[in-house]
C-alpha cells in the first residue's frame, strides 16, 4: 500500500499541533498559524504546486477529499455538525448514559462545547447550560424543602452543594466516561469534551473582584454577612456570585465538566421533555446517596435545645444517666439521655458525662431537624398527568435561632 | 481463683504435668483431644433466645434482635412529630412504670433561677467589678449575690487592665507547659469539637 508522504502534505493537511516537532516549518508558518491553539483558521494557503501527482488515481483522490475536509474541519473552534455522527465515542456516550432517543447526538456533541473553546453561542453549550443549572436547582431545593422541611439553612446550601455542586457534577462527568480534549479545535472528536484550558501558573482560587455579586459593601472586609442575606444576595450554595469569566480566558477542567452536565440536563429537557428530564435527575442526582445528619456542626447543642424547649413550649430538657459503666476505671462509658418530662428526646453514649450529655442534646436536636414527613411531594409533581390535589407542604418554625 | 481451687480436685489422670513423661505417649493424646471436644461442645450448649426457637406455632414472625447501637438520628421523638403526624398514633406510649425523675442527675445540683437581683444590686455588682477586679472576681461576686458567674458575665465585663493582667498571667503558665501537655490539651480540644460534629 502506498504511504502517504505527509511532509509535503504538511503545511495544508496537519494541524499546527502536531507539526509542532518540526521547527523549521514552525518558524517558516508562525506568521499566520497559532501553535498553542487549533482554534484559530487556517488561511488559505495556495496548494503545493510541487505535487506531481496523477489526480486520476482514486488513492490520491481520497486522500484530496480528506485533507479538503479536514481542512474545512480546521476553520472552526469546535467540531462540525455533521461530525457528530461519525464520532463513536459520541454514540457510545449517548448510549451509556441511556439518554432518550429523542435526543440527537447532534446536541450532544454541542453539551460537550464548552464556552471558552467555540465563543459562538450557537455552537457552545452555555445557553443550554443556564437551562439545566435552573433545573438542577430547583428540583434538588424543593426535594430538600419537602423532604426536610426543618433543616436550618446552612445545611441546606452545604446539602445543595453536594448533590448539584460543580465538584459532584465533575465527578460525575467523570464517572460517565467523558474525556477531555487536549485542546479543542474543529478537527477534534466531537465526544470529547472540549474547552480551553486555564494557563500554567495562574492562581484558580485568587479572588477575584466581586463586581456581579449584588450585595451592598461586598469588598468590606468586616462587613458582617448573615446567613439570611445570602439568600437575596448570594447563590444557592451560599457562595458569592462571580461574574462569568472573560471571553479569552480558559477554564478549569471541574468547571468545564460541570457545563457540560448542566447542559446535558438542559438539552434532555428541551429535546425529551419534562418527564423524562425529572427521571434523569432522579437517576443521576438523586440516587446519589448523601447522609444529610453529617452536615450538620453544632457549637452550643445544650444551649439550642433549651432555647428550642421554650419556644415550642415543651418542659425544660433535663439531662439523665441513663446507664453507666466503669467510673472509677480508665475508660468509663455514661449513657445520658435527654428528658423533657417524661418524653425522652435524645441519647448520647460518651467517655465523660459531659461529652455524654453534648451528645444526647446533638441527636435532640438533629431528631428535631431531620424530621421528615410521610408521602413527601414535590410542587413540581403537580405537572404529572393525572396528579391528585396538591396538599400544603409541611412548613413549620424550623431553626433555632440563638 | 476458681480455677486453682478446682485444678486439685480433678482427677489425677487429667493433670499430666504430674504424670512420668512416657505415659502421655501411650493414651493420654487422644483422651486429652477427646476431653476438650466434650467441653468445647458443652459450651456452645447454651440456651438459645426465645426469638430464635420454633416457638411461634408455626406463624410467620419478625425476628428483631438489634444490637445496642446508638438510636438513628432519623427517628424524630414522639414530642418533635407535629400534631398531624400519623406516626405520633402508631408508637407505642412510654409505660406508665418508667418515670424519667428516678434516673439519676448528670449534674449534682440542679437549681432553677430565683430572679431575686434588683437593678440596684446589679448596680452593685458593676460598681464592685470595676472597682476592685483583683478582689471581687466573677465566682467571689457570684457567691455574694447568690447567682452564677454566667449571670455576672453577663450583667458586666472586667475593665481592660484586668483583662490584660488576666492574658499575661494566662501566657505565663501556658510558657511552662511541655509539649506533652500543650499536644494533649490541644488534643482535648479537637474531641471537643468532634462531639459537636457527632463524629
Amino acid at each position: 500500500m502506498k504511504r502517504l508522504q505527509l511532509q509535503r502534505w504538511s503545511s495544508t493537511v496537519l494541524s499546527p499541533r502536531a507539526r509542532t516537532v518540526n521547527r523549521l516549518h514552525q518558524h517558516l508558518y508562525s506568521a499566520s498559524l497559532r501553535h498553542q491553539s487549533t482554534a484559530a483558521p487556517l488561511q488559505s494557503e495556495p496548494q503545493d504546486a510541487s505535487i506531481g501527482t496523477n489526480f486520476e488515481d482514486p488513492e490520491v483522490m481520497r486522500q484530496v477529499r480528506s485533507a479538503h475536509k479536514r481542512k474545512s474541519q480546521l476553520q472552526y473552534p469546535s467540531p462540525p455538525v455533521e461530525a457528530a455522527t461519525n464520532s463513536a465515542k459520541l454514540a457510545a456516550l449517548h448510549a451509556r448514559l441511556y439518554l432518550p432517543s429523542r435526543l440527537p447526538v447532534q446536541t450532544l456533541a454541542r453539551t460537550l462545547v464548552d464556552a471558552s473553546a467555540d465563543p459562538n453561542a450557537d455552537f457552545n453549550n452555555e445557553s443550554l447550560a443556564t437551562l439545566g443549572h435552573d433545573l438542577l436547582t430547583y428540583y434538588t431545593s424543593e426535594y430538600l424543602l419537602c423532604k426536610y422541611p426543618r433543616l436550618p439553612l446552612t445545611v441546606i446550601f452545604a446539602a445543595m452543594y453536594a448533590y448539584v455542586g460543580p465538584k459532584t457534577l465533575a465527578a460525575m462527568a467523570k464517572e460517565w466516561g467523558v474525556d477531555l480534549a487536549a485542546a479543542p479545535g474543529g478537527e477534534v472528536d466531537p465526544g470529547y469534551l472540549q474547552f480551553r484550558r486555564v494557563d500554567p501558573g495562574t492562581d484558580v482560587n485568587a479572588a477575584t473582584d466581586d463586581v456581579k455579586t449584588p450585595r451592598p459593601y461586598a469588598n468590606a472586609a468586616k462587613w458582617r454577612k448573615t446567613v439570611t442575606s445570602k439568600i437575596f444576595y448570594d447563590d444557592e450554595f451560599g457562595d458569592p456570585i462571580k461574574g462569568a469569566s472573560a471571553p479569552g480566558e480558559g477554564v478549569t477542567a471541574e468547571q468545564a465538566s460541570a457545563t457540560f452536565v448542566r447542559a446535558l440536563m438542559g438539552s434532555v429537557y428541551l429535546h425529551a421533555g419534562r418527564p423524562a428530564a425529572k427521571r434523569f435527575f432522579e437517576q443521576h442526582i438523586l440516587s446519589r446517596s448523601l447522609n444529610i445528619s453529617d452536615l450538620f456542626n453544632f457549637s452550643q447543642p445544650a444551649r439550642d435545645l433549651a432555647r428550642l424547649c421554650a419556644r415550642e413550649n415543651f418542659e425544660k430538657p433535663v439531662a439523665k444517666i441513663t446507664s453507666e459503666t466503669g467510673r472509677l476505671s480508665r475508660h468509663p462509658v455514661f449513657v445520658v439521655g435527654i428528658f423533657s418530662g417524661q418524653d425522652q428526646l435524645g441519647e448520647g453514649a460518651g467517655a465523660s458525662l459531659l461529652e455524654a450529655r453534648e451528645r444526647a442534646a446533638l441527636s435532640a436536636l438533629k431528631g428535631w431537624y431531620l424530621y421528615s414527613p410521610l408521602n413527601v411531594r414535590v410542587p413540581s409533581s403537580m405537572e404529572e398527568d393525572g396528579a391528585s390535589p396538591w396538599e400544603p407542604a409541611h412548613v413549620d418554625l424550623g431553626e433555632v435561632i440563638t | 481463683m476458681a480455677t486453682s481451687i478446682v485444678a486439685p480436685k480433678r482427677p489425677f489422670v487429667t493433670l499430666p504435668f504430674l504424670l512420668p513423661s512416657w505415659t502421655d505417649a501411650l493414651a493420654l493424646g487422644s483422651r486429652r483431644h477427646q476431653s476438650s471436644y466434650r467441653r468445647t461442645k458443652q459450651r456452645l450448649r447454651v440456651k438459645p433466645d426465645a426469638s430464635f426457637g420454633p416457638s411461634h406455632q408455626g406463624r410467620d414472625h419478625i425476628i428483631y434482635n438489634p444490637p445496642s447501637s446508638a438510636p438513628s438520628v432519623y427517628h424524630t421523638p414522639n414530642k418533635f412529630l407535629p400534631p398531624n403526624d400519623a406516626r405520633r398514633a402508631m408508637r407505642p406510649a412510654t409505660p406508665a412504670s418508667f418515670d424519667a425523675s428516678d434516673l439519676p442527675n448528670v449534674h449534682k445540683i440542679n437549681d432553677e433561677a430565683k430572679y431575686h437581683l434588683t437593678p440596684s444590686d446589679i448596680e452593685e455588682i458593676r460598681k464592685l467589678r470595676l472597682s476592685d477586679p483583683m478582689t471581687w472576681s466573677r465566682h467571689k461576686l457570684a457567691k455574694r449575690f447568690e447567682c452564677s458567674p454566667l449571670f455576672i458575665a453577663i450583667v458586666c465585663e472586667a475593665s481592660p487592665e484586668k483583662k490584660q493582667i488576666q492574658k499575661q498571667v494566662l501566657e505565663a503558665v501556658q510558657s511552662r507547659w511541655g509539649t506533652k501537655r500543650r499536644m494533649a490539651r490541644e488534643d482535648r480540644q479537637l474531641r471537643r469539637e468532634a462531639w459537636n460534629r457527632d463524629e
